[in-house]
């Protein structure tokens, strides 16, 4: 247990050590102070009545034409939709944003840890191979839960505070960050293992991530491929991280709508899985 | 399992061991890379065969790309055989229970730039399954010895090579081990410093403790290993104490009050040194010397004084290799 605290402690302070975590957590703490203090909000009968920031009023101009008086009247915004819409946008500036920072920012953890004269002492220490992997990554994947939950969990909080309106399936986002996060970690963790270059690693995440925007559009492209093509394209669907397409769930989620199919979110995770148990056999045959 | 007690022939101290079979017994090691696109075989390691007792100080020495590094670091399960076997304590290479007794200082070790000397250690030492109260104990013990008590809470970002090799020392040092394998331990450190490392490992000689050591500074070697082994191209070509390798091509020096400007030097396959005042007999038999002596006196030369004249391990080391590469 204290070979795995150390591995663990080892993972910590590198990520602490590198300015991108507690930017993340500046940026973090700004965006729920910015909800906490900055926002304020007139809820009239369950609706949004007005809407100022920093005191400037945000409330929408268009309004409603009554036909009885006469004349236009503001319209009233469903304080339920107010808090989606805030609720997604948090969502997904933590999702795309915080993948796509975190994954860079992990480069020179993934560099340090298999550097030569660093992965041989971590090597000549007596924990197994698949251990000191394990480690590293559990170490990870905790930065990136306290990461999410100290967002996600602030905002939630300071805005339920705020309306009285309380959505607990927004606070899903955070399994999801993290368990997408840990998704694509698998691949620059695994390719920077097999090619010792996390460069490469990062653009190949990258180039899923983005592949993924494609695949998300398969209603709409296999129709016009041929069989083969259209048979390609869907092995590739299924094979692949859906990493656009969970936002589709998680959006879902906060809407209080059943969820038509979490199989974007499940194969996304299988990939992890089989990505990751290729990462752990070639982290424990090859030579350093 | 009985206590036996052995007696280590170098400098015959009793160390009480626990098996009487080597700590280090590698049989037929090969190790083969395949690098580049077309996979090109470089053979590291061609069938070494080592034992190395409980206690003993083996020096590793051979030209850059002999395999002197891969040979450690399959015995630390670094890297994966081709074929042969290497145990530790008994058990196979890699096996992270014979690393538990096991200290390895690497060539060009890199510790965490953001961490301070205790910090690394107190890492490192959980690596090594240390306990909190062992740790606590230890970690300024050593920095003390070192020579970083002072610097403990400095960031090693901030170390000189020097004193990154010194904390490297006290890292391998950290879980008392049996035994301990330094690469280049004393690479870029100041002579002080050399000497300071030199005393500590034949401190760590004295309790018992194995020690390989790998290094290209042959005086190192020199002075603190029992046994000498000289790798070149994957394979051990000669092994023995430093006094046997010393003595390859060794001979005798006499010194004489004058000379005959016609003295001969080859007759007795000998060389003068530059003072005129003493010759060097190469072949190092008997029988020349005494050859050597009968001449000298019957031309009433005064000898002055005879010794053994002994090449430095250095030298040794050098025409050995040369002669390799010759025969190659």
């Amino acid at each position: 247990m204290t070979t795995l605290s150390g591995s663990l402690l080892l993972t910590f302070r590198e990520l602490w050590a590198m300015r991108l975590t507690q930017a993340m957590l500046v940026i973090a703490s700004l965006a729920w102070l910015l909800l906490s203090f900055a926002l304020n909000m007139d809820v009239v009968e369950g609706s949004l009545a007005a809407v100022r920031i920093f005191g400037f009023d945000t409330t929408p101009t268009d309004g409603v034409f009554n036909e009885d008086t006469g004349e236009w009247m503001s319209q009233a915004l469903s304080l339920d939709k107010f808090m989606i819409g805030i609720n997604t946008f948090v969502f997904g500036a933590a999702y795309f944003l915080g993948t796509l920072l975190g994954l860079f920012a992990t480069m020179p953890l993934i560099n340090g840890f298999l550097e030569y004269g660093r992965i041989d002492l971590l090597l000549s220490k007596p924990l197994s191979r698949p251990r000191l992997l394990a480690g590293h990554l559990v170490g990870v994947w905790l930065t990136v839960l306290v990461l999410s939950s100290y967002l996600v969990g602030g905002v939630w909080l300071s805005l339920s505070f705020k309306t009285g309106v309380w959505m607990p399936m927004f606070l899903m986002a955070i399994p999801i960050i993290t368990v997408m996060f840990a998704v694509m970690y698998a691949v620059i963790l695994s390719v920077s293992i097999i090619t010792r270059s996390s460069g490469l690693g990062l653009v190949i995440t990258y180039g899923l991530i983005f592949f993924s925007i494609v695949l998300a559009s398969h209603n709409q492209i296999v129709p016009v491929l041929s069989n083969t093509n259209a048979a390609i394209f869907m092995a590739f669907y299924h094979v692949l991280p859906n990493f656009i397409e969970v936002v589709g769930v998680q959006a879902q989620l906060v809407e209080g709508t059943v969820v038509t199919s979490w199989y974007p979110f499940i194969s996304s995770l299988l990939f992890g899985f089989v990505t990751y148990g290729i990462g752990f056999f070639w982290f424990s045959r090859r030579d350093f | 399992m009985p206590i036996l007690v052995s007696v280590n022939p170098a400098n015959g101290i009793s160390v009480p061991s626990r098996v009487s079979s080597p700590v280090i017994d590698i049989a037929d090691l090969y190790k083969t890379y395949a690098s580049g696109l077309r996979r090109r075989k470089v053979h590291a390691l061609r069938g070494v065969d080592l034992q190395v007792s409980r206690g003993e100080a083996l020096g590793i020495l051979g030209p850059n790309g002999a395999g002197k590094t891969t040979l450690l670091k399959v015995l630390l399960g670094i890297v994966h055989p081709t074929s042969g076997s290497a145990r530790l304590f008994g058990q196979p290479a890699g096996d992270p229970k014979a690393r538990r007794r096991l200290g390895y200082l690497p060539e060009n070790h890199r510790f965490p730039t953001y961490l301070t000397a205790r910090q690394t250690l107190d890492v490192y030492g959980r690596l090594s399954d240390l306990s909190d109260e062992a740790r606590r104990e230890r970690i300024p013990r050593l920095l003390e010895d070192v020579g970083l008590a002072s610097w403990e809470d400095t960031r090693v970002g901030q170390f000189s090579k020097g004193m990154m090799q010194r904390l490297g020392l006290a890292q391998a040092l950290l879980s008392q081990p049996e035994v301990v394998i330094l690469d280049e331990p004393t690479d870029g450190v100041d002579p002080v410093g050399r000497r300071d490392i030199r005393d500590r490992l034949r401190a760590l000689k004295q309790t018992g403790t194995t020690v390989v050591i790998n290094s290209h500074l042959l005086s190192e070697i020199e002075l603190v290993c029992d046994r000498v082994l000289i790798m070149h191209k994957g394979r051990i070509i000669r092994s023995g104490t430093v006094d046997e390798l010393a003595r390859q091509g060794s001979g005798w020096r006499v010194e004489v009050d004058r000379l005959d400007p016609l003295f001969e030097p080859e007759r007795w396959s000998a060389s003068l040194e530059e003072t005129g005042r003493a010759i060097v007999v190469e072949d190092g038999l008997p029988e020349t010397l005494n050859a050597l002596i009968d001449h000298l006196r019957e031309e009433q030369v005064q000898i002055m004084g005879i010794e053994r004249h002994r090449a430095s391990l250095e030298a040794g080391f050098i025409d050995l290799i040369t002669s390799q590469e010759d025969a190659s």
